[in-house]
Order: C-alpha cells, then sequence, then structure tokens
C-alpha cells in the first residue's frame, strides 16, 4: 500500500501533470489574500471553501496520470481494494500539502490580523485550529468528488470533466444560505460562513457541520467504491 | 480455472465482444488463443486475467496469483527501466533483486536507467513480461507475446511458459501469426467473431468438461506416423484467417512461416 502511494505520487510529481492545478493554487490564494487582513478563522475559512474545486482538481488529475492499463496491472499486483485505498491516499497527501501550502500563505502577505480588543474574536491560535480543521473537511469531500469523475470512473474524459466542473458549481450554489438542498453538497461555504465572523463559532456548531462534511465524503467514497467494483 | 458462459460487452447497448464462452483451463496446460484481429482475443485473455470483468457469466477458481502481459505496455509512465520494475516488485511485496534477476534473463541490463517512454517496442514489451513473472504466476497471461521481439527474444517466450506450466501454473497465449508451434503441447483455442470456439466446435455447444484437450491431442499424436505435411502458400493478410479455417475444419497447423525460410530437418525427414 505505502509503496503503491509512494508509486503514484512519484508519477504524479515527476509526470508535469501537476503544475496547471498547482498555478490554480497560486491564483486562489493571490485572489484572497490579495485585499487587507482578516482575522484567521475568517481567512481560513474562505480560502478552505476557495481550494475546494482546486483540491478535486488535483485528486482528479492525480488519479487520471496512471495509463489505465498501468492501474490494471497494480490491480491485479495488490488487488482492487487496495488499488482504490492508496489512490485516494496519494490524492489526500498531495491535497494536504497544498492545504498546509495555503495555510502558510497569508502570513507571507500579512492576510492575518490579530483579534481586535473587545470583538470578541478568537484567538489566532483558536482560528488556526479552526481553519485545519475547515481546510481537512474540504479536502476530504474534494478528494472524493475528484475521485468520482476520475478516468477509472468515467472512462472517458468529457463526463469527467463535467462531473467535476458541475459538482464544483453545485457546492458553491447549493451551498449558498438561500439554498433548499444544501445537505445535497459538503458544507464547504456554511463552514466559510461559520467562520467569517472571526468569533468562534458554537462547538454544537462546529460538531454539526463536521459531521455533515464526514457524512456527505463517505456517501461519495461509498459510490466511488461501488462503481469502481464493476470497472477496472 | 473454468470460463462458465462468460458474455462480455464494453458498453451497455455495445454489441457482445464475446458471447457464452465455455471452457476450462487446468493447471499445467497451456492454452493458445488463435483468431483474426478485433475478434476478442483480447477481451478474452482480460477476462480471464480478472482484468476485465464479466457482463454475464463468471470465471470460476482463477488462481490467486496472476501475471498478465498487456498486448501494449504502457509506457507512458515517468518512471526508468529499473525504477519501474522495483516499484512493481514493491507492490508484489517482492525484493528488488527480484526485479533485477528478470531485468537480467530478459536482457534489459543494458536499459536500467532509460525512461519507459524511450524504449523500443520489444524492449518495453520485456519490461511487460518482466513485472508478470516478478512474482511466480498461478495463471499468466500473455497477450501477443512476440510482437517486437527480436528472434533471440523469441526463444525465450516457450522457455518462460515450459517454466510456469512446470511449477503447475496454466498459461494463456494469445497469437495471431501463428507461432504456435514454438509451444509444444498447448491446447489450441480459436476466437472468431465473438465466440470462443474450442478445438473447431462452437464452444457453446459443448459441456464445460476440457473441450478439446486429451482425446483430441491424443489422437492427433497417435495419427502423428500416418501424417503428411502439406504445405501451402496463402497471401500474408489472410495467413490468421486461413490458419482458424484449418485448425476449425480439423487439421493440425504445424506452423506459419515466411516463404524464403527453409523447413525445419524434422518436418522434411517425413
Amino acid at each position: 500500500m505505502i509503496a503503491l502511494v509512494r508509486m503514484r505520487l512519484a508519477g504524479f510529481l515527476r509526470g508535469g501533470r501537476a503544475l496547471a492545478p498547482l498555478i490554480a493554487v497560486l491564483v486562489v490564494l493571490g485572489v484572497l489574500y490579495g485585499g487587507g487582513a482578516s482575522p484567521a478563522g475568517a481567512a481560513y475559512g474562505y480560502s478552505a471553501a476557495a481550494l475546494f474545486p482546486v483540491l478535486a482538481w488535483l485528486a482528479k488529475v492525480l488519479l487520471d496520470t496512471e495509463p489505465d492499463v498501468q492501474r490494471r496491472l497494480v490491480r491485479l499486483a495488490v488487488g482492487p481494494v487496495r488499488e482504490g485505498v492508496a489512490g485516494l491516499l496519494a490524492a489526500v497527501l498531495a491535497g494536504a500539502v497544498v492545504c498546509a501550502a495555503a495555510m502558510l500563505a497569508p502570513w507571507l502577505f500579512h492576510g492575518i490580523r490579530g483579534p481586535e480588543a473587545g470583538s470578541g474574536e478568537s484567538s489566532i491560535g483558536a482560528g488556526v485550529l479552526l481553519g485545519v480543521q475547515a481546510h481537512l473537511l474540504s479536502l476530504i469531500a474534494a478528494v472524493a468528488l475528484g475521485a468520482l469523475s476520475g478516468r477509472a470512473v468515467t472512462r472517458r474524459v468529457l463526463p469527467g470533466v463535467a462531473t467535476l466542473i458541475t459538482g464544483s458549481i453545485l457546492v458553491i450554489v447549493l451551498g449558498l444560505s438561500s439554498s433548499i438542498v444544501p445537505w445535497l453538497v459538503p458544507p464547504v461555504m456554511a463552514m466559510a460562513r461559520a467562520l467569517n465572523s472571526g468569533v468562534s463559532p458554537a462547538a454544537s456548531t462546529l460538531a454539526q457541520l463536521t459531521a455533515w462534511a464526514l457524512a456527505w465524503s463517505a456517501v461519495a467514497l461509498a459510490a466511488y467504491g461501488t462503481l469502481r467494483r464493476n470497472r477496472s | 480455472m473454468l470460463f462458465d458462459g462468460v458474455w462480455f460487452r464494453y458498453a451497455r447497448r455495445a454489441p457482445w465482444a464475446l458471447h457464452d464462452a465455455r471452457a476450462t483451463v487446468s493447471p499445467g496446460e497451456t492454452v493458445v488463443v488463435l483468431g483474426p484481429n478485433g475478434a476478442g482475443k483480447s477481451t478474452l485473455l482480460q477476462l480471464a486475467a480478472g482484468v476485465l470483468l464479466p457482463s454475464r457469466g463468471a470465471i470460476r477458481d482463477r488462481p490467486p496469483i496472476v501475471g498478465w502481459v498487456p498486448e501494449r505496455f504502457p509506457a507512458d509512465q515517468p518512471f526508468t527501466l529499473r525504477g519501474y520494475l522495483h516499484a512493481m516488485a514493491a507492490l508484489r511485496g517482492v525484493t528488488p533483486a527480484t526485479a533485477d534477476h528478470w531485468i537480467e534473463r530478459l536482457g534489459l541490463a543494458a536499459h536500467t536507467g532509460t525512461g519507459l517512454g524511450a524504449l523500443s517496442k520489444g524492449t518495453a514489451q520485456k519490461v511487460g513480461l518482466a513485472q508478470a513473472l516478478l512474482v511466480p504466476p498461478g495463471l499468466l497471461v500473455l497477450d501477443e507475446p512476440w510482437e517486437g521481439l527480436d528472434a533471440q527474444a523469441r526463444t525465450l517466450i516457450p522457455e518462460i511458459v515450459a517454466e510456469v506450466t512446470g511449477a503447475g501454473g496454466a498459461v494463456l497465449v494469445s497469437d495471431h501469426r501463428g507461432e504456435i508451434t514454438g509451444l509444444p503441447g498447448a491446447i489450441h483455442w480459436s476466437v472468431a467473431a465473438a465466440t470462443l470456439h474450442v478445438a473447431g466446435t462452437v464452444a457453446a455447444q459443448v459441456t464445460p468438461a476440457p473441450p478439446r484437450s486429451s482425446t483430441a491431442d491424443k489422437e492427433m499424436v497417435r495419427a502423428g506416423a500416418d501424417e503428411v505435411v502439406v504445405e501451402i502458400a496463402v497471401p500474408r493478410a489472410e495467413a490468421d484467417a486461413t490458419v482458424v479455417r484449418l485448425r476449425d475444419s480439423g487439421h493440425h497447423v504445424l506452423r506459419v512461416r515466411d516463404h524464403a525460410a527453409p523447413a525445419r530437418p524434422e518436418r522434411e525427414a517425413r
């Protein structure tokens, strides 16, 4: 398993296909932190939401790097379950590196400020922790969407791109506060809203958002597993 | 291993690429699958390896360790030859030394640092062969293994096939050029128009019991003394179809060769 994760990450990095999504990461970060400074929680909440489509794209590109025939050879070598799980793990690892970079970036651009006295805003440390949580939840959901739009599932290029783009747009549109079916998509927008004020949200709100994000990801990953079972 | 009424198509509403294939492969057997391009040989082989899953029916009792040599090795990967085989060895849970052994054995030592994409077709084919042999397979599936190999490497295939069958493994080989005589004792299947024929019988009409193997082959051997060799010349493009047709009508095709090549001594002696 570890050997396969390593092999796929190496193929992804050496192949040069990582470049396009990484440029998108830079663009997103530039837009996010080009303006003034905001409290850590608010900045990271938006960063996690804005990175969602890029992380999903990154996951799709990583999973699509390997030629179909090589994926089948790997499946014969390690079995279908480990083949699938190792792909997801590699995508999570690559995404985690991007998230870490995204969380370091605002410190370079002075995009984060401390709490204003008397505003009730949470401390920088608490904001950073909330940011880590927001990024992780966004990352897991994004990897699930990227996996579902991978060539191993969709077989052809166009349906894969359509799945990725439709999914990313729906996450934003159905995630708006006026949405009537917000639970259809992972709560990356809801998380950004909850962190927006700079005041730490209530523990129950956080727990609810976390459970929602994990449940959505679990359903999406289960769908991925089912679809992959019939498509080598 | 049993093909139990295997049907396959590549997509819903697509035409069947294979219908109702029934056959058995026993340990130690070599099966040569013949047929023209596009007949479904590769599909059958990928189903056998477990790379494709049957749309209907099932393949039962497949050995746990399967080595598959794809028709075209996926060379579009950013690894060197050695790096790739070492990584595949790690996936199979064997040491890099095992990969080095096959690098040596298949004559790949000169290319270890070369990127997979820069390899010649025959060399890439050998990498495909090496990765399938890292662990002794219970089932070895070779899809057109002779493609692109030089004369010296061609003799390697029968050698490796003999080793795998000798260790109790089964081997499935596809071949559209009729190099089959290099594999003594092989059972012949033919695939035509998405149907598997086992020894000239429409496979669907026979029971899953070993259809041709023992009896037909033994008759052939017994009749050997009374056989004569008829040499025929056909246009190169029709060679495949002719071999399949002759075999279907019960003839024993010894080999296909280029016109200029001299006949082999033992055949002349007859």
